[in-house]
């Protein structure tokens, strides 16, 4: 038996894939990141609000065409008001009737109706068709804001991490002083520079998120430099360094690709905030401004006007509920997606 | 000291020539930059390997093989000493100078599950360094890496597959084919078994083995396991806390080890037959820290012939004839 | 063949759908409440402590059922060393894990099996529980006091923010509610001192962090000591040390044997240790026994041909052939496992037989058996 073996042994030197291995058959990377994304009922919650968020406001307006962003309606009715006073000249009383004519041309604060699906706002726009233009400013700035910041993040981060010492430091500190501002007293002042500078309305905002990106790309710096930092170590990475590859190869084809799961996530929260963000800022009056419509600026409708906050709730809470359902619905999508890349997440 | 070092030359028949190297990392910096506490990895080592031949380096965790096989392709920067590849004093090389030189010499890490890039496929992996360093010309750089991939036990429909679908085996078979995949003449190979079971182990060792007679190549064997090392090396070096203790061709250190260290290395490896008792010298006490390495000889906490001059006086390190060098106290008397 | 083998959507749900199924039922099944009566059993030998009756753990996997276990019986006899060896993956520590019940839900689950204890009661009486019934509230009645496990990790088995003492100490405490801490640090010093700790006064007031591996190891060992146990599990005691504090730790361990009264259960992958501490030997391959038997049957006539071959391709210091011997193949992932031998693959003594149904146990002498087509007919399982 022994004897047997010892000269079959040499022989059988290679690697076989026998029989037993094909049965055994694994999901795809792919696969395997889509299920765990879909497991989670969150996530999905998260992606369907998402999704009809986009649809509402990219599609919507082109299907419910009743009625325009800046479209006022003109129905409203004439009103005649009746004032008397009266007043007393040497003993005698006299009393005056003063009656004016009202011609409300616009149809304002109306009620729910057939016609204005939420109604609509004290100056007669149609709040549902603002609600769906609102969602596109909102959606488009903070893409454009999330987009800039990882690209500027990526690079500043990327450099940082893989060059370290002195460049590293430089970076570092940047990030810190850039996170020290305070970033509405500084919007402040911008937007009264705007202002002055007699910039139109319509590019405000764009401006204005130029700079948040200016100060918000340190968080996603950081995330890549750690990454890139600890990925640095990984003995592949010492392997590509042996093989004598060049440090931009060794950047963008090595490290880049494996901090992109980080990214998505941190870039799928950021949208989130940066939602926040500009509807903040076109609450306080800097970001859109009417007759342009954005969610906050639905909201800032309140500030000025008490009867509406007590009495025409229709008129901004939709907006708030829009605001809630983005910034939600990009949390769950983001955290979903941070159970689904991470290979070490096991239930 | 450095003046003289740079005046060394290396013997004409060897390919890799390590004369005094030391490799210190710093601990402590103050303000200014100055280091005042480091960490000797690497102390004052020396060996010439032929080409062709296998040097194993053999000593526990924290002895510093590791940091050897690293500065000798230079991922880590020397502090002080020389290596000669080929004749030439590759030292001081800048990085791209030694963009070149990388291709002759290459590494084989331990653990074959970070050392693959997680996102590439094999063909990529395999690729890439061809394709970097013009090894072929790029219409046959499939063809190449098929061929490679073969040699070294892996089926072509391979090509398309992600690391994580491989056992650990498999994945040392595709690091090694990186690693030859741009023609080398000396590999390091960094404990390329200890992560693999008994049986994959006898696997990858031949596998080396026969590589090595294929492509005339030269190994640098870095292992904690002797017999592994005994196996596969012509020469053994033993290394104990940053500094080589014992140096020799194989069939000199196995049959008349010197050192104590080394004696006590072969007798603690546990051996596979129940009725054979063995007379073990068991080793009192923990390896020291070697950012805090003892005075003297740095063996002598442990050692069970210690002698007041060892805790005093570092030990010569002299051959003891046919290149069969040490570094002990004893042997002098 | 195809160059991609992977699973379809469909195919991922289906088996999804599947596990839900069963793993509710085994979740339920563990976190149930029963009296006590419901898991007192018999020990088949009275000579052992531990009998494990055809054991099958297994992990609902999103790519399919993994087999960890599928299968397992052998005994550990008292005052004995039974060596479990094997590959990873083949197994062993699964088995020891579902020993201790420390299989982490809701994906691994003891599927079927028993695993029958011998348990000592305080007044010295005693019980014979089945652990793998046991529901889990009732699990602290035999985990720490009757089995103890030491880990392969002595770095992260410790924790890092309580001193050597206080952990030690609980040990004490837990076992004897009415200790005093005077008894408990008593108690501690000495087993600190058993486990040949220079200055146990020094090392208990000691953080984890401010010990080397081989005292951690020494520590761990000194924590599965100090409840004494009636079984100390010991998966991979000495994998993550270096050969010279290998070398110091199995000296303790062959020294404990003999002062403790108690069953040790040694996992591990390297035949060396396992010939020098075990009195028995257990070998498994893909989840299942292949071969059991004392250490001299098998190390000196080792039947199964993976023992043989695992025994050949360990180079030893005294061998000086050209080639090692290598089994061929990878270790195989257990999932959907054939009804054949799982070695068939990669045997080289592989006959017409082997394509037959998996071998049964077959006895060689009173203690050895072995699983494999190549020798005679097929016997009782004994």
């Amino acid at each position: 038996m022994e004897e047997q073996l010892k000269n079959n042994a040499p022989e059988a030197n290679e690697d076989t894939d026998t029989p037993l291995d094909q049965n055994v058959r694994l999901m795809s990377p792919t696969r395997m990141v889509v299920r765990r994304f879909f497991r989670s009922k969150l996530s999905i919650v998260g992606l369907v609000m998402i999704v009809g968020l986009f649809l509402f406001s990219f599609v919507g307006p082109l299907i419910y065409t009743q009625w325009g962003e800046i479209e006022l309606d003109e129905s409203g009715k004439t009103e005649y008001a009746t004032a008397e006073t009266t007043y007393t000249v040497n003993g005698v009383e006299y009393t005056l009737h003063q009656t004016t004519e009202k011609s409300l041309k616009d149809n304002f604060l109306a009620p729910p109706s057939a016609e204005h699906i939420l109604g609509t706002d004290n100056e007669g726009y149609d709040i549902f068709v603002r609600l769906m233009y609102g969602g596109r400013i909102s959606l488009i700035v903070s893409f454009i804001a999330v987009f800039l910041i990882t690209i500027l993040g990526v690079f500043m981060g990327g450099i940082a991490g893989f060059f370290g010492g002195v460049v590293d430091n430089i970076i570092m500190r940047v990030c810190d002083v850039l996170i020290c501002l305070p970033g509405i007293p500084i919007l402040l002042i911008i937007s009264t520079i705007l202002d002055a500078s007699g910039i139109d309305a319509k590019y405000r905002i764009y401006l204005l998120m130029i700079y948040l990106t200016f100060i918000s790309w340190p968080g996603t710096a950081r995330l890549v430099r750690g990454q890139i930092l600890s990925l640095r170590e990984q003995e592949y990475m010492v392997a590509a360094e042996a093989m004598g590859y060049s440090a931009p190869r060794k950047i963008f084809k090595h490290l880049v690709p494996n901090v992109m799961p980080q990214l998505i996530v941190q870039m799928s929260l950021s949208l989130g905030s940066m939602i926040l963000y500009e509807a903040t800022l076109s609450y306080l009056n800097l970001g859109v401004k009417a007759p342009y419509a954005a969610w906050g600026t639905m909201i800032n409708i309140i500030s000025t006007n008490q009867d509406i906050l007590q009495n025409h709730l229709n008129v901004w809470v939709p907006a708030g509920i829009c605001i809630v359902i983005a910034v939600l619905g990009f949390n769950f999508v983001g955290d979903g997606l941070r159970d689904a890349l991470d290979p070490k997440a096991r239930r | 000291m450095a003046e003289e070092q740079k005046n060394v030359t290396p013997a004409s028949d060897s390919l890799l020539e390590v004369h005094h190297l030391r490799k210190c990392f710093p601990l402590k910096k103050t303000i200014t930059g100055k280091v005042t506490r480091e960490l000797i990895a690497v102390d004052d080592v020396s060996f010439s390997l032929k080409a062709g031949e296998t040097l194993g380096i053999v000593g526990e965790s924290g002895c510093g093989k590791t940091t050897l096989g690293r500065a000798i392709l230079k991922l880590h920067q020397p502090t002080s000493g020389r290596i000669f590849f080929e004749g030439q004093d590759i030292t001081d090389y800048t990085s791209s100078q030694m963009r070149e030189i990388r291709k002759k010499m290459q590494i084989i890490f331990q653990d074959p599950y970070s050392s693959l890039p997680p996102r590439s496929t094999v063909g990529g992996i395999l690729s890439e360094p061809v394709e970097v360093h013009n090894i072929v010309p790029k219409d046959q750089v499939k063809e190449y890496v098929l061929d490679l991939m073969d040699k070294c036990g892996l089926r072509s429909y391979y090509y398309e597959r992600y690391p994580h679908e491989f056992s650990g085996g498999q994945r040392q078979r595709i690091c090694i084919a990186r690693a030859l995949s741009v023609n080398p003449k000396l590999v390091i190979c960094d404990e390329p078994v200890s992560a693999l079971d008994v049986s994959i182990q006898a696997q990858i060792i031949n596998l080396l083995k026969r590589l090595q007679q294929e492509m005339d190549l030269t190994y640098v064997f870095i292992s904690h396991d002797l017999s592994v090392v005994k196996f596969i090396s012509d020469k053994i070096g033993v290394m104990y806390l940053g500094s080589m203790v014992e140096f020799g061709a194989k069939e000199d250190i196995f049959a008349n080890p010197l050192h104590p260290y080394t004696q006590a290395l072969f007798s603690a490896i546990p051996y596979p037959d129940p009725d054979v008792k063995m007379n073990r010298i068991i080793l009192s006490g923990d390896i020291p820290s070697p950012a805090n390495p003892p005075k003297g000889c740095r063996f002598h906490t442990r050692c069970p012939h210690a002698k007041e001059i060892c805790k005093e006086v570092t030990p010569e390190y002299k051959d003891y004839g046919n290149g069969h060098c040490a570094a002990c106290h004893l042997l002098n008397e | 063949m195809s160059k991609t083998n992977h699973l379809s959507g469909k195919e991922v749900r289906a088996i999804a759908k599947e596990n839900k199924k069963i793993v509710k039922k085994l979740e339920a099944y563990k976190n149930r409440k029963a009296p006590e009566s419901e898991y007192l059993t018999e020990m088949k030998d009275d000579a052992n402590i531990l009998e494990i009756d055809d054991l099958h753990t297994y992990f609902f996997t999103e790519q399919g059922v993994v087999k960890a276990v599928n299968g397992v019986s052998f005994n550990i006899p008292k005052h004995a060393t039974v060596g479990v060896v094997g590959e990873s993956g083949c197994g062993k520590s699964v088995t020891s894990m579902s020993v201790m019940r420390l299989i982490q839900g809701p994906a691994g689950q003891i599927y079927s099996g028993s695993i029958r204890f011998n348990a000592k009661e305080a007044d010295g009486t005693e019980k014979v529980y089945d652990i793998a019934k046991m529901p889990m509230r009732d699990i602290h009645k035999i985990r720490g006091n009757q089995i103890a496990m030491i880990f392969q990790e002595p770095m992260t088995s410790l924790n890092p923010v309580f001193t050597i003492g206080q952990q030690l100490d609980e040990v004490t405490f837990i076992n004897d509610p009415k200790a005093t801490k005077e008894m408990a640090k008593a108690r501690s010093i000495e087993m600190l001192n058993l486990v040949g700790i220079a200055i146990p006064e020094r090392v208990y007031d000691s953080f984890p962090h401010e010990l080397s591996g081989g005292m951690r190891q020494r520590v761990m060992i000194s924590m599965a000591l100090a409840a004494d146990p009636r079984l100390i599990i010991a998966d991979e005691p000495t994998t993550a040390l270096d050969v010279t504090i290998q070398a110091q730790i199995l000296d303790l361990l062959r020294d404990l044997k003999e002062k403790i009264d108690g069953s040790i259960m040694l996992i591990t992958h390297d035949l060396g240790i396992i010939a020098e501490m075990a009195d028995y030997v257990v070998v498994m391959y893909a989840g299942r026994v292949i071969e059991q038997g004392t250490v001299q049957e098998i190390f000196h006539n080792p039947m199964h041909p993976y023992t043989i071959g695992l025994q050949k391709s360990k180079p030893t210091l005294d061998s000086d052939s050209d080639t090692l011997f290598n089994i061929p193949g990878n270790v195989p992932n257990p999932i959907n496992m054939p009804n054949y031998c799982y070695f068939r693959e990669r045997c080289s003594s592989c006959t017409k037989k082997c394509a037959g149904e998996y071998p049964g146990m077959i006895k060689v002498s009173p203690t050895h058996y072995v699983a494999c087509h190549l020798y005679g007919e097929e016997q009782n399982n004994g």
